[in-house]
């Protein structure tokens, strides 16, 4: 019996998952209500303690704290928010509120010109670096010169790169004058996109890159102060007393690497971590995590969405039926049932399901054979003697890489790799080293098609451009990252509308448009949204899952201990 | 003591680790991949943030000029900068050091003794059953996955039985830290990495003896009347010691380059873990400076195992 027929009998299992995914479901409304709780609440009769500490591990160590130079997103971000601040910040139903800043710039308030080319931020009084020193409008202009300064080996410029200037007319007034429109721009000053760094520190450095305060002493306005970083060990932080959005009840947190995943979630079952962050639950063991008493455990949903990456300027990729056949010979609901253990959900585009401009009524690709072979023989692609299909003297034959040993996407390839047999279609796999496969592979467009995960370029708003426009396409212009090489003029169009638009509601019917194009067109193959398997322990209060963040440790000082 | 020859030993390092640090260099050039890669997974980042980022590093330049900078810097005592936060390379490395000696020297110090303790029974009494059931069990440990072995014991011991701590070298909670808490964290991992090394040490053992007890000058010893509990002593003992010295001077790079796997089952923040780290993420400069202490390890630890043999082994001569 193939692999492929014994995975399809195991479908019969699909009901038992749907069920564990409720439960999931229920885990989430369990996370958020909790979060919901306004501080000092007692539950049950509990009472609130204050003080104590929370362990959180992470199978990833925390290594970069500065918030503008660190690479490695959703690990790095733990420390940035625990030390740090941005303007504002990003709640978990995706409205913004103040933190760095007095309040949120709109329209109505003056904050931003009608033309939203002129933002004016006004900050908030009395913040102090964690030193002592007062936070001012000066430590907001180095942190954008610092981002565009050539010499930083600074993680991105998104957004910053369309400032045409920054005034600082008082010590609490930033105002800041765009080249064009650019309607995501709120977002740039977000946790997780730009921490805000102290002027008073790092201008003193010859090269912040390697400033001792991006490893041993960061300074940052956030709710917890550094205390010590033990290489390949755990990250602790203790609260800043003078935190200016109240001080945390929390004395400690500690931010401890587990670097093998089914140990990370033995300590969490033996208690030795309070709350198990990314990767999270081990998917093998999720449903057995719901069983265990005094815990908690959540489906966060992410911005991650896991894709098949064409390269469409490959000559099998130029007609989309082709591509077309492939989705549809694709079986996601086993992919995320079988290998996954129903914990990531189903999504049709390239944002999450709840994100505010998924279009809900996509063309679906479901998985069926016969309409895949149907497709392909439209096409003209005809099967040869070896079952493969052949068009103009070229194979339907071509590679797919990602991580290698990452062993559920292996185990997803290998599958999908049977489906495709099915209709004719031979792919094989070429995993590499991530260091690899990552570099030059993809950026210069080397690849036949990927399997990998990415969220979007401003994780919080719906704009693909970097991803998509055709003058991005880092191997023809050196610029952008958009790597499967789409090329589509009415997609540049909506994408150069979207961001200039800054009516949320006219934003929607853009991107909804946008969608559309693209759930035809497939310039790649959106499979599902990762859900992270997180947890925590029941007595711990405050834990709020935030799917606009790329993590959830954004109000750790709103967490305390339930008595 | 011979002087001249010990200069003469310590001289020849320097072209060996010139040596070594161009091929280590130019492998870790040559090879396809880099620690932008990283970066490439960040979705907001771009191929232009990347040339910049390459370009902040001085990755955009020639290969000899990147060697000759590392080459010069590494001469006047600076070891560079890791890619990921900047930090000195050398406080990386020496802040392993205390973890990764405690966690091998114990291993190490419970194969050696074990190791002595079975091989010399063996060997005396080779083919009996403790001989081959020394060997088969040997052969065990040896095939054992360490990797798997190292889970069960977690899963067995920590999360089924709760005798142990599931990781890490401490209890990070406050109050519950000590010497006796960090002894409570070590057990398992140095019996899961002992039980490998103590497989090793005892197969020495037992070869270093048989070649021994076999030889003319025992016969005699035990032909001339000596008990032969001192036989084994004085004579056995003594000389089946000495390839086991040359054995033990390249134990020193081990010492202290740490174990990959059995640090990162158990969280163990030791140096093989750093390497691998420093590896998987394309951190150069980490993975240069690590080459560097290796090497010049291996060869030192040569270097004393052959001065402590001319010591002891009066046939041994310099030349």
């Amino acid at each position: 019996m193939s692999d492929y027929k014994r995975m399809l009998e195991r479908v019969g299992q699909k009901e038992l998952n749907r069920r564990r995914l409720l439960k999931g479901a229920g885990g989430i409304g369990l996370g958020a209500a909790a979060g919901a709780f306004p501080r000092g609440l007692r539950l049950r009769g509990a009472r609130a303690q204050e003080g104590g500490e929370v362990i959180v591990g992470m199978s990833q160590e925390t290594i970069n704290y500065n918030p503008l130079l660190y690479a490695n997103t959703g690990i790095d971000t733990v420390p940035e928010v625990l030390m740090f601040d941005s303007l504002l910040k990003i709640l978990p139903d995706g409205t913004f509120a103040p933190n760095l800043a007095a309040e949120v710039p709109t329209v109505e308030n003056g904050g931003i010109s009608p033309d939203g080319l002129t933002w004016t931020f006004k900050l908030r009084q009395g913040v102090t670096w964690h030193d002592g020193e007062p936070f001012t409008s000066r430590d907001v202009r180095f942190t954008w010169e610092t981002v565009m300064n050539p010499d930083v080996a600074v993680r991105s410029r998104a957004g910053h790169d369309k400032i045409e200037s920054l005034d600082t007319p008082d010590d609490h007034t930033v105002i800041i004058k765009l080249k064009e429109p650019f309607a995501p721009f709120i977002h740039v000053w977000t946790s997780g996109v730009t921490g805000v760094i102290p002027h008073h520190i790092l201008s003193k450095e010859a090269d912040i890159n390697i400033a001792p305060f991006n490893t041993q002493s960061p300074i940052g306005t956030g709710p917890f102060k550094f205390v010590e970083h033990v290489g390949g060990d755990h990250l602790t932080v203790e609260r800043n007393p003078n935190y200016h959005l109240g001080p945390a009840k929390l004395d400690r947190v500690i931010v401890k690497v587990v670097p093998e995943l089914p140990v990370l979630y033995t300590q969490f079952k033996t208690g030795e971590i309070d709350v198990i962050d990314y990767q999270g639950i081990v998917p093998d063991r999720w449903e057995e995590a719901q069983t265990l008493p005094d815990r908690v455990v959540v489906g966060s949903p992410s911005n991650f969405v896991e894709f098949i990456y064409f390269n469409n300027a490959r000559p099998f990729f130029q007609d989309k039926r082709v591509k077309q056949a492939l989705y549809h010979a694709i079986d996601v609901d086993t992919i995320i049932d079988v290998i996954y253990y129903g914990v990531p959900r189903r999504t049709n585009s390239y944002l999450s399901p709840d994100h505010w401009a998924y279009n809900p009524d996509l063309p679906t690709y479901p998985f069926d054979l016969d309409r895949a072979n149907a497709l392909l023989d439209e096409a003209g692609w005809v099967r040869g003697d070896d079952g493969i299909r052949v068009k103009d003297g070229v194979r339907l034959s071509f590679t797919n890489s990602t991580t290698a040993g990452a062993t559920n996407r292996e185990a997803t390839q290998q599958y999908i790799q049977q489906t495709w047999k099915e209709i004719g279609v031979e792919m094989t796999i070429n995993n590499m080293p991530a260091a690899v496969v990552w570099g030059e592979y993809t950026i210069q467009s080397q690849f036949d098609t990927l399997l990998v995960a990415w969220d979007n370029p401003i994780p919080s708003d719906p704009d693909p451009t970097s991803r998509l426009h055709s003058t991005l396409i880092p191997a023809e212009s050196g610029a952008g990252a958009n790597y499967v090489q789409f090329k589509n003029a009415e997609a540049d169009a909506l994408m150069e509308q979207g961001v200039t638009e800054t009516d949320q509601e006219k934003r929607k019917e853009i991107y909804y448009k946008l969608q559309e194009i693209l759930a035809d067109e497939l310039p790649w193959l959106p499979i599902f949204n990762w859900t992270d398997p997180f947890g925590y322990k029941s007595n711990l209060v405050g834990y709020q899952v935030n799917p606009y963040s790329a993590t959830n440790l954004g109000n750790v000082y709103e967490w305390y201990w339930q008595e | 003591m011979n002087w001249n020859y010990v200069v003469r030993r310590v001289l020849m390092m320097i072209p060996v680790l010139i040596g070594v640090s161009i091929l280590g260099f130019s492998m870790m050039q040559l090879a396809p991949g880099g620690f932008t890669a990283l970066y490439t997974l960040n979705p907001n980042t771009s191929a232009e943030d990347i040339e910049r980022i390459k370009r902040a590093w001085g990755l955009d330049r020639p290969m000899h000029v990147q060697y000759l900078t590392w080459a010069r810097r590494m001469l006047t005592g600076d070891w560079g900068n890791s890619f990921r936060g900047g930090a000195n390379v050398r406080d990386l490395i020496v802040e392993r050091i205390p973890a990764t000696v405690q966690l091998m020297g114990t291993a190490l110090a419970i194969a050696i003794i074990l190791g002595f303790v079975i091989g010399a029974l063996g060997a005396y009494r080779q083919y009996s059953i403790f001989d081959y059931l020394a060997t088969t069990g040997a052969l065990i440990a040896l095939s054992i996955p360490t990797f798997w072995f190292g889970l069960m014991v977690i899963y067995i011991f920590a999360e089924r039985l709760g005798w142990i701590p599931s990781g890490g070298s401490e209890s990070l909670r406050a109050g519950e830290t000590g010497f006796l808490d960090r002894l409570h964290h070590l057990v398992a991992p140095a019996l899961v990495l002992a039980l490998v090394l103590t497989a090793q040490w005892s197969r020495y053992f037992r070869s270093a003896f048989l070649e021994v007890i076999h030889q003319d000058y025992i016969r005699t010893a035990h032909a001339k009347g000596l008990p032969s509990g001192l036989v084994l002593r004085r004579h056995a003992l003594r000389n089946a010691l000495l390839p086991l010295i040359a054995l033990a001077g390249m134990q020193l790079p081990v010492l202290f380059g740490g174990a990959l796997v059995t640090e990162s089952v158990f969280g163990w923040a030791g140096m093989g873990r750093l390497f691998l780290d420093a590896l998987t993420f394309r951190d150069f400069p980490v993975v240069m400076a690590m080459l560097m202490v290796t090497s010049f390890l291996v060869i030192l630890g040569n270097l004393i195992a052959d001065i402590a043999l001319s010591i002891i082994d009066p046939r041994i001569r310099f030349n």
